[in-house]
């Protein structure tokens, strides 16, 4: 059997879907911050699949150079945040964060 | 050099690509400046507010220098080969920065009269030079967001503007209502830009290319549209539905504005709205400019007229039961990107020539809305650094208290309604006669609807200010920040009487030359879908 671009859109998707599935679920904000990483590697593996397999051109893989750097990034904030905000609450479960409401 | 610039796999921009980005290496320059300055001279936040002062103000210059170089249709650059441009700058660009430079030193005004008050320092202050990267660091983000018409582009630009908001938003670690604000911006912002990420992943697999111009082209086209596009373009609009707060993407907003200092809630509050509707006009205008199947088209205007809808009527009905002027505002502000979302909805419908009226409407109404705001919280700033309050109750008499302030409030409150004779009721007028002559009259009834329900929030801190007896002392405020509101409150009966005309001549010559795609359509460069990759293809490494 040849693997081809079915197969990488097939496990971009089942990536998708265990992101999204990871960032309902999980009430610690790392796990919610696992769950956006998957789904930004899902979006990878159909840049990479479709330079390779569709336009044949090197965009999507630059394309997937830049959003490895933007979740890099992302992840950096996201945890300085997170850290932040234990060291204000003792904890980062999601759901405790609701002093501000209304 | 020659040879190396002769070759396919090296390209370098000529000097007059660089210099047509003026705006943007100013803002660079003053970031690595900043980050500099602690090395040379010491970390006071005197030299670095003082160094991004100078930066937003050359920003503003750079504006004027590059206007008449770019000329008529725009400039688009910045790539290889003439295709695919990644950065795009015409009137609309140059304008949209202009506003942006302008408010930054605005922005960084308010800082430094926070800075001289008697309410204590908090990280802010401590650490001006960081302070200041980082609203640069969006401000650039945001700049970008708006020039640009290429999809990658436009994820990092919209990355570019949130990460530092992020940051910003909890930048006083001391807070815990900042550090939840910024907890709910990270997660919330990381959510929808990751989706958005992947619906431009699909995009490019579907239409072969990242330019905005080419995949209009590839709607245009027979079978253009599938659902799976549909479903990919949805997905990029949720990134940018984020960033303007539209329902159901505006859960951080109240929460982002409650917590994070008035500073950062007033730059939030104009900029990160306008930079989105920017971006947003952009997108659908260059997918609608090409001329996509009309039935697909009126679907596209129905879904942004109803989410426009949706976002000012939940914005107004959830501002009713606030105790906090921040939210007040907040949702006040949600309420708003709904009637600009208007002129996004109205953009499908065919223009009579290429500047598209919804252009000019909403680059009046982004005016007004900067003064207004302003003016808005440079006010609530000023009453909290006098008492440290932030709730509508400590309002009370404020009309005797401090009159002019008083009366500063209550102009750039009434004109948030949109009632006459302020610029408000010109910029919103303007905007609804263009949705009506688009026929989309459901949607100026909707308007006009909310606008008599948003009067009762209005009123009820007008009210709280002249009507409401209290025995409160005094207040006094710097006289920086009341040249700031005073100027704003000025501005906003100028523009809304005297200066109607000269508003809706300024929107439509910043809004008369646009950047619409490439003159000539590039050859489509999607092969067949087939499981073995296309030989012979070029610049690939393999």
């Amino acid at each position: 059997m040849t693997i081809g671009l079915t197969h990488y859109l097939i496990l971009s998707a089942a990536m998708f879907a265990c992101g999204v599935m990871c960032m309902m679920l999980k009430r610690n904000a790392v796990g919610v911050l696992v769950g956006i990483e998957l789904l930004l590697n899902a979006a990878n593996v159909n840049f990479v699949a479709f330079a390779r397999y569709r336009t044949g051109a090197m965009d999507g893989q630059i394309a997937a150079v830049f959003v490895i750097l933007l979740a890099a990034a992302e992840a950096a904030i996201a945890i300085a945040i997170f850290m932040n905000f234990y060291n204000n609450a003792a904890t980062i479960d999601v759901d405790r964060g609701a002093t501000l409401r209304g | 050099m020659s040879l190396i610039a002769q070759s396919p796999l090296f390209w370098f921009p000529d000097g007059t690509s660089l210099s047509n980005l003026g705006p943007m290496w100013a803002l660079i320059g003053t970031m690595v400046a900043l980050l500099l300055a602690p090395l040379a001279v010491g970390r006071g936040a005197r030299t670095a507010s003082l160094i991004a002062l100078i930066g937003a103000v050359l920003t503003a210059a750079a504006c004027f220098w590059v206007l008449p170089r770019v000329g008529e249709g725009g400039w688009a650059g910045m790539a290889p080969f003439d295709r695919a441009p990644m950065l795009v700058v015409d009137n609309f660009s140059l304008f949209f920065t202009l506003l942006l430079s302008l408010f930054l030193s605005a922005i960084i005004g308010l800082w430094i009269f926070g800075y001289y008050s008697p309410a204590p320092h908090s990280d802010m202050h401590r650490n001006a030079p960081e302070f200041f990267v980082l609203l640069l660091a969006s401000a650039l983000g945001m700049v970008i967001m708006v020039s640009t018409s290429h999809v990658l582009m436009i994820l990092i630009a919209v990355e570019l503007a949130s990460l530092p908001s992020y940051a910003l938003a909890g930048f006083d670690k001391r807070r815990r209502l900042g550090a939840e604000a910024s907890l709910k911006y990270v997660l919330f912002g990381g959510i929808t830009s990751a989706i958005m990420i992947y619906g431009a992943s699909l995009l490019y697999g579907i239409y072969g290319t990242m330019d905005l111009a080419v995949i209009a082209r590839g709607m245009a086209s027979p079978d253009g549209v599938s659902v799976l596009s549909t479903i990919a373009t949805f997905a990029l609009m949720v990134g940018i539905g984020f960033k303007i707060s539209a329902v159901p993407f505006h859960f951080w907003c109240p929460d982002v504005f409650e917590g994070a200092a008035i500073e950062v809630t007033t730059w939030l509050s104009v900029v990160s709205k306008a930079a989105g509707l920017g971006l947003l006009v952009r997108v659908v205008s260059m997918l609608a400019q090409v001329g996509i199947e009309p039935g697909y088209g009126y679907a596209l205007a129905t879904g942004i007229g109803l989410f426009a809808t949706l976002t000012c009527t939940v914005g107004n009905l959830s501002a009713f039961r606030q105790t906090n002027i921040k939210r007040l505002l907040a949702y006040s502000s949600i309420a708003h990107a709904g009637y600009m979302l208007m002129a996004a909805a109205i953009l499908v419908q065919a223009a009579p020539d290429a500047a598209h009226p919804a252009f000019s409407a909403l680059a009046a109404y982004l005016v007004v809305y900067l003064f207004m705001n302003l003016g808005a919280f440079g006010c609530a700033a000023m009453v909290y650094w006098a008492t440290g309050s932030e709730s509508i109750e400590g309002y009370g008499n404020l009309g005797r208290r401090h009159t002019f302030l008083a009366i500063a409030m209550t102009i750039c409150l009434v004109s948030l309604v949109g009632l006459p004779p302020l610029g408000g009721f010109a910029a919103k007028y303007w905007l609804l006669v263009n949705v009506w002559d688009a026929g989309m009259i459901w949607l100026v009834i909707v308007a006009v609807l909310n606008t008599a329900l948003s009067l009762y929030y209005y009123v009820r801190v007008i009210r709280q200010m002249w009507l409401v007896e209290d025995d409160s002392p005094a207040i006094s405020a710097p006289a920086g920040g009341l040249a700031i509101v005073g100027l704003c409150s000025f501005v906003i009966l100028w523009t809304g009487t005297l200066a109607i005309g000269t508003l809706r001549i300024t929107a439509e010559d910043a809004t008369k030359y646009l950047y619409l795609g490439g003159a000539e359509p590039p050859a489509a460069r999607t092969a067949a879908v087939s499981d073995a990759p296309p030989s012979g293809s070029p610049g690939g490494f393999r």
